[in-house]
């Protein structure tokens, strides 16, 4: 990996030459809030964002993603990938879209998913302001943000951009990059450094330690009860969050009433329905029925049932979930806290 | 600007075609189709497995395979009439295509159930799933000792698979017991929820227990198998669950940290009764 160094002007024109060539996914300003969105014009990206809406998963896997397209009797894949640039990533997001990249691999390969991955180069970016429900310096300690390109870190003057991939090498060879300076190396560490001290939450416990007792914690009613007694069952938790990526699938006909698509769209299990199937004769059964048993599911899903799988919880601290929250309830931290406290 | 699009990658979403070659209304509610795939290569399958059944602009659903991977060529699904996907399904008729992704998930274990006593204990619907395994146990009756099955329905209208019910009632490779929840005018067989079967004959301890009914079902079935001693790793359960893309992704079947649609739909009942979702 080498590290280079571009100044603020050399590295605005850079980006514009980026957007000209390939679609450039970046962090913009949605009034007071931020959003990952197709860059029209270097002046319009935010890399000083604190933390987005949305997660960038949606530039890999939007909200409404095409599968299969059918007319008449026929049916074809609709996997359509062209090569794109994700800028910007904060390294919690990075982490987030690494875990779905090994659980869209494991056991069936989806290339719904993977496909537009591959073809993703990803350009993570540090961050410069921390948002008011972070606690990504104390979740997951053990795993690493990786899978991206390069890392661009604002230091005085421009950016340290380490390039990590050949990929993000031949990036460096479209811009003025110089190599950076030992001072500049040294800023961008320290400038890293310092904002896993500026979280404004804490988990208090491992990742293991948190996996064990939240796992044991399931049977105890009461608690999920008091968790979830203001629950709307809304499902913005899901939707926010980085890691979520459950999905709900329709047929859509076109207007010609003869051919359509088959489409995926992101859905969450906090729903009602989302685990209830039908009988018949207008009866239902629901493996999640009561608000409590899925506000403990979602968590089970968050802090216990994928370390396994991913070699630490699938959760990276991004907070966007208690944000997003209108009762406030859904705060990994002080959930995990006080199930860890009980 | 011209477009460089990628688009050659397998996809797992992309079914293929089925032809419906029988298709018969059995119940009110449901109908038993006999599929032969289009392009000519046959679906190789275990008994327990599921594909996605879909109708192009309604929708997939998840199904069991209603019939054994031992009768070559074809294979039966049975659709009960209850949603927008299963009406539309249960609209066609034979010459119709119907579109299939699979096999998918884990079926039965066969190396664990051969060389011993079976028993089969279906509920309802539950019969479909099974009547894979209940048809490769005829077929290759001499890999088991001895077969028995129980199977219950609300009533007798709601008995599926009739034909078959009139050929196992007099066969001599496998003892069939049958009741009704509620019987009905000319019914002479035995009403009762299936656990009154048990008492109706003896079943060695060494039996691999085979379970798929309503949920409801599970708790009751596993009282009388804990009389009879039997050990639950040599009990397995096919399970039912909400499914959207029976890959072990969507999310929809999980059931703690399994995934029914792929860990499953077929668990040895010792592997999952920890679980506090999978029978509560």
């Amino acid at each position: 990996m080498k590290s280079h160094f571009i100044s603020d002007s050399d590295f605005s024109k850079f980006v514009e030459s980026l957007i000209r060539s390939v679609r450039v996914v970046a962090p913009v300003a949605k009034k007071t809030k931020f959003s990952f969105e197709t860059l029209e014009s270097v002046s319009d990206l935010r890399l000083d964002y604190d933390v987005t809406i949305l997660p960038p998963k949606k530039a890999i896997m939007p909200v409404k993603q095409e599968l299969v397209r059918f007319n008449g009797n026929s049916i074809e894949s609709a996997i359509s990938a062209q090569d794109q640039v994700l800028l910007g990533v904060h390294f919690y997001d990075v982490k987030a879209i690494d875990m779905l990249d090994e659980l869209f691999s494991q056991g069936h390969k989806d290339y719904n998913w993977l496909a537009y991955r591959q073809h993703t180069t990803i350009i993570a970016s540090n961050v410069q302001k921390v948002s008011n429900r972070a606690f990504f310096a104390s979740v997951g300690q053990g795993v690493q943000a990786k899978g991206h390109d390069g890392f661009l870190t604002k230091v005085s003057g421009g950016y340290v951009f380490d390039a990590i991939s050949p990929k993000a090498e031949a990036l460096v060879k479209q811009g003025t990059f110089k190599d950076a300076s030992p001072a500049q190396v040294t800023e961008a560490k320290v400038a890293n450094e310092k904002v896993l001290k500026e979280c404004p939450e804490t988990l208090k416990h491992s990742t293991e330690a948190v996996q064990k007792k939240v796992r044991e914690a399931f049977k105890k009613e009461e608690l999920w009860k008091q968790f979830s007694d203001q629950c709307f069952s809304c499902g913005s938790c899901n939707i926010v969050c980085p890691t979520c990526y459950c999905f709900d699938v329709q047929d859509e006909w076109n207007l010609d009433g003869t051919s359509g698509k088959r489409c995926r769209t992101w859905d969450g299990c906090m729903l009602g329905e989302f685990a209830q199937v039908s009988l018949g004769g207008g009866h239902t059964e629901n493996f999640r029925e009561e608000r409590h048993t899925r506000f403990r599911h979602r968590m089970m899903r968050k802090a216990t049932y994928l370390n396994d799988k991913l070699n630490g919880p699938a959760c990276v601290g991004c907070g966007r979930c208690s944000s997003s929250c209108v009762p406030d309830i859904a705060d990994p931290v002080k959930i995990i806290n006080k199930i860890m406290e009980a | 600007m011209s477009c460089d699009c990628h688009t050659d990658f397998p996809n797992i979403f992309l079914p293929r075609e089925a032809e419906i070659v029988r298709a018969d209304q059995v119940t009110a509610s449901e109908k038993h189709f006999t599929l032969k795939m289009k392009d000519g290569k046959p679906m190789e399958y275990n008994p327990g497995q599921i594909l996605e059944v879909s109708v192009h602009g309604f929708g997939e659903i998840p199904i069991g395979f209603a019939s054994s991977p031992t009768r070559k060529n074809t294979f039966d699904i049975v659709i009960r009439t209850v949603g927008r996907v299963s009406t539309a399904i249960n609209k066609l008729g034979k010459g119709d295509s119907l579109f299939v992704r699979g096999p998918l998930g884990t079926g039965f274990s066969l190396e664990k159930l051969r060389g011993h006593p079976i028993l089969i204990v279906a509920g309802g619907i539950g019969l479909c799933p099974t009547r894979s395994l209940i048809q490769y146990v005829l077929d290759r009756r001499d890999e088991f000792k001895s077969f028995k099955l129980f199977f219950g329905s609300k009533s007798p209208k709601d008995q599926l698979f009739l034909d078959d019910l009139a050929q196992w009632r007099g066969s001599e490779h496998v003892e069939y017991l049958e009741t009704v929840d509620k019987g009905e005018e000319g019914w002479k067989g035995n009403v009762g929820v299936i656990t009154t079967l048990f008492a109706k004959t003896k079943i060695d301890p060494d039996t691999r227990v085979i379970v798929c009914g309503p949920p409801i079902m599970y708790k009751f079935v596993m009282r009388e198998l804990d009389k009879l001693g039997i050990p639950h790793d040599n009990v397995y359960v096919d399970l039912e669950r909400r499914m959207k893309c029976g890959l072990g992704k969507c999310g929809h079947c999980q059931m703690n940290d399994k995934y029914v649609c792929f860990d499953g739909p077929v668990f040895s009942f010792k592997d999952i009764e920890h679980l506090e979702e999978a029978f509560s």
